[in-house]
């Protein structure tokens, strides 16, 4: 187990590491100018030249790489171009804003996609089953923006269910709290159900087929118990896999969501920077998420660990 | 399962007449089967439209698209079906033309994308030893990037413009195809027809894209046709976000972008709806145009 841990974390950070590397080729190596695409078209050259020695990357691109790894390391992103305030700070709290609004949307997604999944599987085949699917496909096929939209104009503006602008006054109770964030939820809870109910569906009727619950069956185990002890426990592992790479996407989904809802998160602090050319915020912003994401698939490999001795005993997996 | 110990001939040489027809034979099998997917023929037909409507819209659209009116705001109606904006142009003309910039851009990102991952899943599925191990972390980590994240940051970086944005998509999908693309190569690379081909002396790159290549198109396809509708789903977004390719044209992403802020809460619904649900149409019917080719190759 200490092995398995071990190599996932080194792969972790192998990751993150490349992560960073490829948002410095982005911003630093791929021929731009971020010094006129701030100033625009019609700043005097001396500025944009200013401009760029103060971003650095006029730098020799060694020196460029090595400090921007240093920040990485000690964990400091610079400082917004805008407002002159800490990227780590500014994003803190959207990130934390996000990071809840993406709870909510899990927490009604996955027993609800493993619930339709299973249900699927049960009766795979027949009507209900390629009606889940074909749910599950159209679902997840549409662009959350657009789903946003049209949640948007139908239960917020016209029947007034929901706020247009769905970030929460400072210190609102939980339920008021939840009344603003539902549809934002909804509107994710659309794209991803689709995905973790055709996983589950799957995994379940691989495990139906096995051996191991045809035992289960003919030792008169109830329904119930073999679904959960034998079906589920195995069914389970690749849908924990999607989870957590859909989390990286969930983060990237989010942006258009918050945009619609201006939702004070991740994903409005990321526009408004695009706005404001704002590179420092965008690339901190970039290998935050990418933090985030890394660590969800680190937390699920544990969790499919733990569930499945075969992986953890293994070694490597 | 294939058939290479079954066949009394080695299969997958590209000049044997008898291997050709069988190729030919299996092919047409598919398109039958294919044609008799009602959600093929219902995906397929919906792109085509939108197609026609990108190409001719201008021509036979009730409006011009462009043409600013001074009653704006006309909520849905005979003369405007679906209403006219904040400016008073037709919101149905704009939404005939407005598929034209995502349907160039999209493709071609998905192309680009199929072919710089097939070579990509080639070298590593084939070669293997060091070069799979590095590549395949440099693949994994490009995976934990958010396509709209990177598009954005690239666009703020480099500039508007479809050349970047089609690059950028590119790079991002290029990875995932790889890591399909490699498994099915895997999966050839010890059969008879590949070991005689070494044994005969042909280089890497005449067995990679001569020999194999032919036997691994039903993934590469079915990876092509989903890498389209995630293609579109990014280049809308990053329209909506202000982060697309610049529009000269109406597009429907920068429309609902343009309205959803204001239209929506004053109840001018039809501004940000029509197009949102003509993004969605095109959306849908490129994927289930995707899933039928992946049930008919794959399943």
């Amino acid at each position: 187990m200490r092995r398995f841990l071990l190599g996932r974390l080194a792969s972790s950070l192998v990751t993150l590491l490349l992560v960073a590397t490829f948002v410095f080729v982005i911003v630093n190596v791929l021929p731009g100018n971020p010094g006129r695409q701030l100033l625009g078209p019609l700043a005097p050259e001396s500025e944009v030249v200013k401009l760029n020695d103060k971003l650095g990357v006029n730098r020799p691109l060694v020196e460029q790489y090595g400090s921007s790894m240093k920040d990485l390391v000690t964990f400091d992103f610079g400082t917004s171009f805008r407002s002159g305030k800490s990227v780590v700070a500014t994003v803190r709290p959207a990130l934390f804003r996000s990071v809840k609004l993406a709870s909510l949307a899990l927490i009604i997604t996955i027993p609800l996609g493993i619930w339709a999944g299973v249900f699927a599987a049960r009766r795979q085949d027949k009507f209900a089953d390629r009606a889940v699917v074909m749910a599950g496909l159209t679902t997840s096929s549409i662009p959350d923006f657009v789903t946003a939209v049209v949640l948007s104009s139908l239960f917020c503006v016209t029947w007034k269910f929901g706020h247009v602008f769905a970030t929460p006054p400072d210190g609102s109770s939980i339920s008021k709290q939840f009344s603003y964030l539902i549809f934002p939820a909804l509107a994710m809870v659309v794209l991803y159900f689709g995905y973790i109910a055709r996983m589950t569906r799957a995994g379940v009727i691989n495990a139906l087929q096995s051996d191991y619950v045809r035992t289960a069956t003919m030792k008169g185990l109830s329904d119930r118990r073999v679904m959960v002890n034998h079906v589920l426990r195995n069914a389970l592992a690749p849908t924990i896999t999607v989870i957590s790479t859909q989390i990286g996407y969930l983060l990237g989904a989010i942006i258009g969501v918050e945009r619609v809802f201006n939702y004070q998160g991740i994903g409005l602090t990321i526009t408004d920077a695009v706005k404001a050319k704002d590179i420092p915020m965008l690339q901190g912003t970039v290998v935050l998420v990418a933090l985030v994401y890394v660590a969800a698939a680190l937390l699920a490999d544990l969790l499919i660990a733990y569930l499945n001795p075969r992986v953890r005993l293994g070694g490597g997996g | 399962m294939t058939t290479a110990e079954a066949s009394p001939l080695p299969r997958g040489s590209v000049r044997d007449p008898l291997h050709m027809s069988e190729r030919k034979r299996a092919r047409r099998e598919n398109w039958r089967l294919l044609v008799h997917r009602p959600s093929f023929i219902i995906g397929l037909v919906i792109v085509a439209i939108w197609s026609i409507c990108a190409i001719f819209g201008q021509s036979f659209a009730p409006h011009d698209p462009y043409d600013f009116r001074t009653d704006f705001y006309l909520s849905p109606r005979g003369s405007f079906p679906f209403g006219t904006d904040s400016t008073g142009r037709d919101v149905f003309s704009r939404v005939l033309v407005g598929s034209r910039d995502v349907l160039i851009v999209a493709p071609i990102a998905a192309v680009i994308g199929v072919i710089l991952g097939v070579i990509l899943g080639m070298l590593m599925g084939y070669t293997g030893g060091w070069l799979d191990t590095v590549l395949g972390r440099i693949v994994e980590s490009l995976l934990a990037l958010p396509a709209i994240l990177i598009g954005l940051l690239a666009v703020t970086t480099l500039g508007r413009g479809s050349g970047v944005v089609i690059g950028i998509v590119a790079v991002l999908f290029a990875p995932i195809v790889a890591r399909t693309v490699r498994a099915a190569v895997m999966a050839e690379r010890d059969l008879d027809y590949v070991t005689s081909a070494r044994l005969r002396g042909e280089s890497s790159w005449f067995i990679m894209f001569r020999e194999i290549l032919p036997n691994v198109w039903g993934p590469i396809i079915v990876e092509l046709t989903i890498r389209i509708g995630y293609a579109i789903f990014v280049v809308a977004t990053l329209t909506f976000l202000g982060a697309g390719p610049a529009p000269p044209s109406p597009d429907w992403g920068a429309m609902v972008a343009d309205s959803y802020q204001n239209d929506i809460s004053g109840g001018f619904w039809w501004t940000t709806v029509f197009p949102a649900l003509a993004i969605a149409s095109l959306v849908i019917a490129v994927n289930l145009i995707a899933d039928a080719v992946q049930s008919v190759l794959e399943g």
